[in-house]
Parts: structure tokens; C-alpha cells; sequence
């Protein structure tokens, strides 16, 4: 055992070697840390929202930079895991030495590097993680782009009224998962305050392929409008399924993803559906700013990226738009500076706006940002924007 | 009533490709008592190569499955002959081990290539399904499951009246009997492990139109497989299609009826029952392949 | 002796690792490959020294890590029958040791169904376990909050003489407990090992029918070890919770039960210090190669490794590298004169 301990120390030092061998050179740049679940499960999202950032460094960095230095994205796969979330994070923090974070895409990924944000007090913008414990879990380093579904259930409720045949009894089909739950008790409770009736609730696990179990019920239950929240994946599989087995609702997605690939195999006449985005990319000029978001979209397909990737890789893009103008209001690369320029911040971004109010417990809120909401018809392959 | 049709008819296509997966892993893992961790990853890289000849070089679909299910075959062939033979263990826990390692090499293979956005394959089958009474269905299920039938019965033929399946049955019961009896096991066991494989591969190529191709598909039916090998019984062919279809109907009608959400309990709780009520599975008879 | 000696130097070593390499970020991996480490010497009781397979160790994992979670945290269930159990939050060291108890209690539970079958039946019970452990968590939402997490779980306190009880915020802090923690694991575990239960261990591991014939009541020795292996586990899902402080059913990812075995097997199995090895190996590998490559080489490259090692050193790194040595030893050996040979032990 002695012998085994000692030349398996070795073998151990070695890879210290290795770890230490890796720390990061000093450049004249800016940095902005980014974790996104690059590889795993839901890794296709992941990889949108990344690319938007990059995108948005490039865009930057031509026009100059900011403070006159480049600005550098170190970006860190989480695996898909809060554990690796957690990782990714400390890397960031300790060995690149950012001074602001952006991620972590999923709510439990965002939960989970929280407290690290505390712990060595560096702010974060979150950029899609809805769950509202984010915000309302007393962290002061946390500053929020992205809507909660409480939020898109009130945007959504300025356009109830253009639905015709009006909506009247509902039933969802959901992700498994606290987003999916979330989005379904949050529309829930603002259409009931319209006097809509709410029938089945079904849900679905994240990675569930066949949902004829669900929808069969669904069948049965008797409503005129589905609401369905889920990722891009499964919404296109619900999508073939619930019209394969002629579902009479008329579908509504929630979320702000987009099933692409029906626009590449377009389904039969009768298959519609309507999607709640916070960005519609076949629309620029609807956009609020679309100057903004010309630029974005451009430079998306300047480099052949899937084009429905839009839908999401504007997260990272706003994201970075932000950091960039905290930098600024800031003046200085400093995580303290940067979290008190943040809640000064206030910019014009593809979505919309961005600004920061107030939420969660006094003295120790979180920023929270309110979005705009679009909706757009897809029906074979082809995308309108019936609503006004 | 209406539902209960509709689910079984669900339930029956969905077992059909559920039995060529699991007879593949009964294979492997009964012949050669591997805990093979690839076979999930097989199965997706049938879709993978079904979606590369049909969306990107444009080959006939029929022909596209056909040549997905060789390649499966081919890749199974050399993964034996190049990793799994050469292992100087047979520690079932040592084999495991590699197979979990190749699972992610192959798994993100697939991403690296074609990225994480699952993609569809598009069918020549019109997309209007047809409706019978209560029970409606896509052309294209109508094709997977003819076609997986057709492929259990040729199955079922190789491995009962030929040489080859003579020879893998033999294997199965007593591998150095077989050997004495001038079987060449090390050429039996590459046929079983690109066999298997194969099998795999053409459920992926089956399902992939289906649902969707993307890297983590097979990861849920690597463990599908094995809860119809536990149910169908270690080695028996026949067990592994009537344990396909079972779990199946199992999943259809527990989530349609009891919980949607417990879908993919289900098969594991019959596992569950299965291991403590009769541990050799329902279809063993002092474990037979065939 | 001298091995107690030099595995005693060793500890000492890592002991005072934060004072002479007081870089947070290398003490933050370690503590999370310690973390998993920990659950590696436990699965290795099963894997490689009772020769059990289980696939499903993940499941005490969790379980050690929700039960120390909810009770630190405090809840309240709907038991049904218009009941509701409340239970206030309970300082964390009560906690854990909960999640240790019923962690043990669930081995021995899984202990009891799962030997009544052996080989690939075995394998495929405990994957189910750890699966159905899992949607549970998932679905019982109103106990576990389902996907929606347990957050803001609090850190570790501790009574530490001089100090009372104090929380333990600073990253050399939690290292020393992670560290406490895997030394008294590790010795519980070689002390079985080196015991009478552990040479019945390894007789039912070398040859079953043998073991019983001559008496050794093996399915008892099974499930102590279960529970054993269990409760050890059980503590590392415990360390997990306190440290990441947010638990949500992802805690049951088979990826962690894969992490585990890779560890354990490729650090050599049936040997003690074969999950440590392996374990800081394959711990620390993905954030070495973090700089290396982009993510999906990253993993292929993780993959391509554990292929490897199996086909090049089957039996594990660790007996591996006690091969050179003695082939080293014994090559010096001849000039040294008869006295002064070192001699195996």
C-alpha cells in the first residue's frame, strides 16, 4: 500500500502540474465571463444563447470596444449540470478574474452559482432562467434580463383580446420542470381573472419523446386553446403529434422558443400554431429598436447559423449589450462599480428595452428586467404576424 | 373507449421497434454478457446516418434506412474487433467501463458533427393521418411498423433455421461446448455485437422520422432496452419481443390512464417487479436465446 | 506500520495543502472531486471488494443529500387525509447525520430486495432504484419542491472548540471538513476491509458457492456492506448539499453513478486508495481540459480516456503502477546487500 500511495501521488502531482500549468495570461482586454450549457442535454439552447453573445462581442469590438480596450468573452460549458455550473463559475471568477458573469441559462444552473456570486461579490445578468426564486432569494448581485412567466402572462394579456375565436377554456401541456410548472399556474392566473376556464394540465418529462399519452387526454378534455411550454424539441414533437391525432385546440407556445425545423419540413394545411416570442426574427421592423435588431440578424446569418436560433441567441446578445453599457456607466472593469452602474443601466437592445427595478426582499433586491412580448403564426413553413 | 384504442394502437407501433432494440441487447448481453451502454447511442447514430443520406445527400429514404442499418452493422463489427476483443478483462464491471467511455465518445462525436438542434427527417409519406373511427395514425407509423414486423420474422428465421443462429444459440449456452464443437466463438461474437448493433441502428433509423434526432436520444432507450431484456429474460429472442411490445403497452396505457408524468417509471417499476417476483424474467426457460 | 506511518504523512500533506497552495479555485475542485470521492470509496466497498455491481449508488447520494436538505431547511408535506407533517428547520450537523441514517436505512432496504438476484439482474434492479428514486423526487413536488429546487439550504456549522458553533464560510474551511470526512471514510473502510468481514467479502466475492459452503452467511455480509456503502454515501450527498447549497433532482443523474464507477475502476478496484487515485484523476481531468479543446472534444477526449486506461491497465492504475514499483525495487534490490532488501509487504 505504501508503494502503491506514493507512486500514485506522482501521478496526482502531475496533474496539479497540469492545473496550475493553465493559468490565464494577463491581456490588455475586458472580460466577461459567460457559462451556458454547451454540451448535455439541453445543449442546442445552450449553444443559441452563446453564439448571440459572441456575436454581440464582435459587433463591439468593431465599432472600438469599450473604455478603449477589446472585450474578451470567456465562455464555460456547464455540462448541463449544476455541479459543473458551480465549476464553470469558479473558474471564471478565480482564474480569469471577470468582473461581471453571464448565465446560467437553466433556473436550478442560475440557483446553484448564486451563492458564489455572494461569496466572492460578483454581479451576474441573467439571460433566461424564468423561476422567480432568482430574484426574489435576497442576492444583490443578481440582475435579471430575462422575463419571468409571470411576466409573459401579463404581456400576453394585452393581446387576449385580438384572439378570435375568443379564448375561452384552456388546458396546457408543460415541461416537467419549474419553468414548465411555473408558466402554467402564472397564465392560469391571469386568464381566470378574464373569466377563462381552465381544463386539464398535463406535463410531460424534459426528455420525453412520445406525448400521445398527454395528448390523447387532452383530446378528451373539451378546451378551445392549448398552451404549450416547453423547449424547442419537444414543442416540435408535440407540434407533429398533437396534429397527427387532429387535436381541435388551437395551440399557443409559451417560452420564447421556436420549432425550426417546421419551418424546413412544413407541416399539412390544418397544422398552425401561435408562439409567444420575446423577439421575432422574421420581423425585425416590429421590433421596438430595429435598427438593433437588423444588426443582430445580419450578422447572425453573415455566419450561416441556424436561422430559428434567433429566437433565443438574442438573450446572449442583449446580455452582453448590457454589460457593455454597465462598463461604461461604471467607467471601470470593477465588480462593485459594475453592480452599482448596473442598477443605473438603461439601454436599447433587441427585445426592447433593459432597465432594473427592484425585487425581492428590502435591502438585498435583485434587478428585474420587463420585457416585450410578440406573436407570430406559423402555419406550412411559413411565419405572419396576424396580431396586431 | 375511444382512448383505450387509440393508446393501443400507439402502444403496438411503438413496441414493434422497442423489440428489435431489445433482442439486439439480448443479444449482446446475453451471448456475450456485456453491459453494453453503446447500444442506446447505435440506436441514435441510425437516425443520425438516416437524417445525413436523406436531409444532406439526398438518397432515397428507403435506401437511406438500408444503408444506416449496414453502417450500424459495419461500426458494431469494428468496435468488436478493434476495442472488445483486444480487452485483456472480462471482468463484467471492466467491459462496462469501456462501453460507458465509447457512450460518451460516440455521443459527442454526434454533437461535434452535427450540432446539439435536433433535427427532422423528412418522410415521402403524406403528413395527413389516417383516421380509423377513433384511432388516428400517420402513414409513416403504418411503415415502421410493417417494416419492423417484417424485420422480427426475418430475425426470428436467422436465428432458428441457420447456421449462424445455430451457432450464436450454442455460444449462448455454454461457450466452450460450442467451441469444442469447432464453433469459432471469436467470429461469433463479432457477428453478435454488429448484429445487435445493427439492430439497433435500424430501430433508430425507424423512429428517427418519427420523433426527432438529436445526441442524448438514445440515451433513454439504452435503458428502455434493458428493462426489456430484465422483463423478456436474459438471452431469450422471444422474450425480448414480447417484453418490447409490453413495455410499450405498459407506458401507453400507464400514461394515458395513471400518470403521464410517470411515463418512463413505468418500465423500470416493472422491472422492479419483475426482479422480485420471478428474477429470470417472464419468457426464460432455463434461459434460452431463440 | 510503515504504511500507517506514510499514509498518515499523506493526510498531513493535504492537510496543510491551503497553507502552501492557497489558490481558492484548485481548493474549490477539490473539494468537489473530494465530494465525489468520498461516494467512489464507498461504491468500491460494493464494486471491488464484495464484487457487487451496483449501478444505482447515485440513489443513497441523493438521498443523504434531500434528507439534509429538507430538515436543515425545514418543510411541510400534506400527508393526505387532511394532515400536514411540519417539520421546523434543524441545525445542519443534526441534519446530516439524518441524511447519513436514512441513506443506510434505504441501503438496507435495496440490500434485502436486490440479493435475491445476481449478475446483470442486479445491475439493471439498482439503475431502476436510483431511477424511480429520482422521478419521485421530480414528481412529489408539494415534499421535494420537484424541479423548482431546495435553495438557499444553509452551510455547514460547526462546534469548533474555542469558537462555539460557527459557519463555516471560508473555502480552506470546508476543504478541512471535505478531507475529515474522506480520511474517516477511507479508514472505516480499510478497517472492514482488513477485518473478518472483509476476508468474507472477498471469499464471496472470489467464489460465491464456496463462501456459503463453508459457512459464510453471505447475504448478511451483502447487505452490511450495502449499508455500509450506503451511509458513506449518503455523507458525500450531504457534504454536496451544504457546499452547493441547492438540490434539485439532477442530484440522481446517472452521470454521477457513471462518475463514480470511472473513478473507482480505472483507480483499481478491491484496492483502498484506487478511488482516490482515480477519483482525483478523472476529477480534476474535465477542468484541465477546460483550456484544451471545446467542449464536445473535451468529453470525447474523457471517453477516449477511460477506453484506454481499461484496455492498457485493466486492473486499474493503482496496481499498475505497484507492478514498476517492485519491478524497480527489485532491480535496485540486487546491489544493496541481503540486510538491507526491501521486503514485500
Amino acid at each position: 500500500m505504501t508503494r502503491r500511495l506514493l507512486a500514485s501521488l506522482l501521478t496526482t502531482a502531475a496533474f496539479a502540474g497540469a492545473l496550475a500549468a493553465t493559468g490565464a495570461q494577463a491581456q490588455e482586454t475586458i472580460k466577461i465571463g459567460m457559462t451556458q450549457p454547451l454540451t448535455g442535454a439541453v445543449a442546442a439552447s445552450g449553444n443559441f444563447v452563446a453564439n448571440g453573445a459572441k456575436i454581440a462581442v464582435d459587433v463591439v469590438n468593431a465599432k472600438g470596444g469599450v473604455l478603449g480596450k477589446k472585450l474578451e468573452l470567456v465562455l464555460e460549458d456547464n455540462k448541463s449540470n449544476p455541479k459543473e455550473a458551480v465549476a464553470a463559475v469558479e473558474k471564471l471568477i478565480l482564474r480569469d478574474k471577470v468582473p461581471l458573469l453571464i448565465g446560467a441559462w437553466s433556473s436550478t444552473y442560475t440557483l446553484a452559482i448564486m451563492p458564489k456570486l455572494i461569496e466572492y461579490k460578483v454581479p451576474l445578468i441573467v439571460e433566461t432562467s424564468s423561476s422567480g426564486k432568482i430574484t426574489t432569494a435576497g442576492n444583490p448581485w443578481v440582475f435579471r434580463i430575462s422575463p419571468t412567466s409571470e411576466m409573459e402572462a401579463k404581456a400576453f394579456m394585452a393581446k387576449y383580446d385580438s384572439f378570435q375565436p375568443a379564448i375561452k377554456k384552456i388546458d396546457f401541456l408543460s415541461v416537467n420542470n419549474d419553468w414548465g410548472r411555473g408558466s402554467a399556474d402564472e397564465f392560469s392566473k391571469y386568464l381566470k381573472t378574464k373569466g377563462v376556464q381552465v381544463g386539464s394540465i398535463q406535463y410531460m418529462a424534459p426528455d420525453a419523446t412520445d406525448l400521445s399519452a398527454q395528448l390523447t387526454a387532452l383530446k378528451q378534455s373539451g378546451g378551445d386553446t392549448l398552451f404549450l411550454t416547453t423547449g424547442v424539441e419537444q414543442m416540435t414533437l408535440a407540434l407533429k403529434q398533437a396534429s397527427e391525432l387532429k387535436l381541435p385546440h388551437r395551440i399557443i407556445t409559451t417560452g420564447g422558443s421556436f420549432p425550426d425545423q417546421l419551418i424546413h419540413h412544413p407541416g399539412p394545411k390544418e397544422m398552425e400554431s401561435y408562439h409567444l416570442l420575446f423577439f421575432s426574427p422574421w420581423f425585425p421592423d416590429k421590433a421596438k429598436y430595429p435598427e438593433i435588431a437588423k444588426v443582430y440578424v445580419d450578422e447572425w446569418n453573415k455566419r450561416k447559423l441556424d436561422f430559428p436560433g434567433l429566437t433565443e441567441g438574442f438573450r446572449g446578445y442583449d446580455a452582453v449589450l448590457t454589460a457593455v453599457e454597465a462598463i461604461k456607466t461604471a467607467g471601470k472593469a470593477e465588480p462593485e462599480a459594475l453592480r452599482e452602474a448596473l442598477w443605473k443601466t438603461k439601454l436599447p437592445a433587441v427585445n426592447g428595452d433593459i432597465a432594473f427595478i427592484k425585487e425581492g426582499p428590502a435591502g438585498q433586491e435583485s434587478g428585474q428586467n420587463e420585457p416585450n412580448v410578440y406573436v407570430v403564426l406559423l402555419n406550412q413553413g411559413k411565419v405572419t404576424m396576424p396580431l396586431p | 373507449m375511444d382512448q383505450f384504442l387509440q393508446h393501443l394502437v400507439n402502444g403496438v407501433m411503438l413496441g414493434s421497434t422497442y423489440a428489435l432494440l431489445g433482442i439486439g441487447l439480448t443479444l449482446i448481453f446475453g451471448i456475450m454478457r456485456i453491459v453494453n451502454f453503446t447500444h442506446g447511442e447505435f440506436y441514435a447514430l441510425g437516425a443520425y446516418m438516416t437524417y445525413m443520406m436523406v436531409s444532406l445527400l439526398g438518397l432515397n429514404f428507403f435506401a437511406a434506412i438500408l444503408l444506416a442499418t449496414v453502417i450500424g452493422i459495419l461500426i458494431g463489427a469494428l468496435f468488436e474487433f478493434v476495442i472488445l476483443r483486444r480487452l485483456k478483462t472480462t471482468d463484467i464491471d471492466s467491459v462496462m467501463i469501456v462501453m460507458i467511455g465509447l457512450w460518451i465518445a460516440m455521443q459527442n462525436t454526434e454533437q461535434l458533427i452535427w450540432g446539439g438542434v435536433a433535427k427532422l427527417i423528412p418522410s415521402p409519406f403524406s403528413q395527413q393521418p389516417m383516421v380509423f373511427g377513433p384511432v388516428s395514425i400517420s402513414p409513416l407509423k403504418i411503415f415502421v411498423l410493417a417494416a419492423a414486423v417484417l424485420l422480427l420474422i426475418v430475425f426470428h428465421v436467422l436465428i432458428n433455421h441457420t447456421r449462424l443462429g445455430l451457432a450464436m444459440r450454442s455460444t449462448f449456452q455454454d461457450r466452450d461446448v460450442a467451441a469444442l464443437m469447432g464453433v469459432n466463438v471469436g467470429t461469433i461474437y463479432t457477428a453478435t455485437f454488429a448484429l445487435g448493433s445493427g439492430l439497433a441502428a435500424v430501430a433508430g433509423a425507424l423512429l428517427g422520422p418519427v420523433f426527432l434526432v438529436s445526441p442524448t436520444m438514445g440515451d433513454l432507450a439504452s435503458l428502455k432496452a434493458f428493462a426489456i431484456v430484465i422483463l423478456g429474460g436474459l438471452g431469450s429472442t422471444v422474450g425480448a419481443t414480447i417484453g418490447g411490445f409490453a413495455i410499450a403497452l405498459v407506458e401507453e396505457f400507464g400514461a394515458g390512464y395513471i400518470s403521464a408524468d410517470y411515463r418512463d417509471a413505468f418500465s423500470f417499476l416493472v422491472i422492479v417487479a419483475v426482479l422480485i417476483l420471478k428474477p429470470q424474467g417472464l419468457f426464460t426457460m432455463k434461459e434460452r436465446v431463440g | 506500520m510503515i504504511q500507517k506511518i506514510f499514509g498518515a504523512l499523506v493526510v498531513l500533506g493535504f492537510a496543510t495543502l491551503p497553507f502552501w497552495m492557497n489558490d481558492p479555485y484548485i481548493l474549490g475542485l477539490l473539494i468537489l472531486a473530494g465530494i465525489f470521492i468520498i461516494a467512489a470509496i464507498s461504491l468500491n466497498l460494493l464494486l471491488g471488494y464484495t464484487g457487487q455491481l451496483s449501478l444505482g449508488h447515485v440513489a443513497f447520494f441523493g438521498i443523504g443529500a434531500y434528507t439534509s436538505a429538507l430538515l436543515s431547511s425545514g418543510f411541510d408535506v400534506d400527508l393526505g387525509f387532511g394532515t400536514t407533517l411540519v417539520v421546523a428547520p434543524k441545525p445542519v450537523w443534526l441534519s446530516f447525520l439524518a441524511g447519513i441514517v436514512m441513506a443506510a436505512l434505504f441501503g438496507w432496504l435495496v440490500g434485502r430486495l436486490a440479493f435475491r438476484v445476481r449478475g446483470a439482474y442486479f445491475v439493471i434492479l439498482t439503475v431502476s432504484f436510483a431511477q424511480v428514486m429520482r422521478l419521485i423526487a421530480l414528481n412529489w413536488v408539494d415534499l421535494t419542491e420537484g424541479p423548482m429546487a431546495i435553495n438557499n439550504i444553509p452551510a455547514f456549522t460547526l462546534w469548533l472548540p474555542g469558537l462555539g458553533v460557527t459557519t463555516l464560510t471560508s473555502k480552506a474551511q470546508n476543504y478541512w471538513l471535505i478531507l475529515a470526512v474522506a480520511v474517516i471514510s477511507f479508514v472505516l473502510v480499510a478497517h472492514i476491509v482488513h477485518s473478518r468481514v472483509g476476508r468474507a467479502l472477498i471469499a464471496l466475492r472470489e467464489n460465491e458457492g464456496l463462501a456459503r459452503s463453508v459457512g459464510i452467511p453471505v447475504t448478511h455480509y451483502l447487505v452490511l456492506s450495502t449499508i455500509v456503502a450506503a451511509a458513506i454515501a449518503g455523507a458525500s450527498g450531504g457534504l454536496y448539499t451544504h457546499y452547493v447549497r441547492i438540490v434539485d433532482p439532477d442530484v440522481f443523474m446517472f452521470i454521477y453513478t457513471v462518475t463514480m464507477i470511472i473513478m473507482v475502476v480505472t483507480g483499481g478496484k478491491g484496492t483502498l486508495s484506487g478511488p482516490v487515485i482515480g477519483g482525483l484523476i478523472f476529477g480534476l481531468m474535465p477542468e484541465v481540459l477546460r483550456d484544451y479543446a471545446r467542449p464536445e472534444v473535451q468529453w470525447i477526449i474523457y471517453g477516449v480516456a477511460i477506453v484506454l486506461i481499461i484496455m492498457f491497465v485493466p486492473n486499474g492504475i493503482v496496481p499498475a503502477l505497484e507492478k514498476i514499483w517492485l519491478r524497480i525495487s527489485a532491480f535496485g534490490a540486487r546491489f544493496l546487500p541481503e540486510r538491507l532488501r526491501p521486503r514485500l509487504s
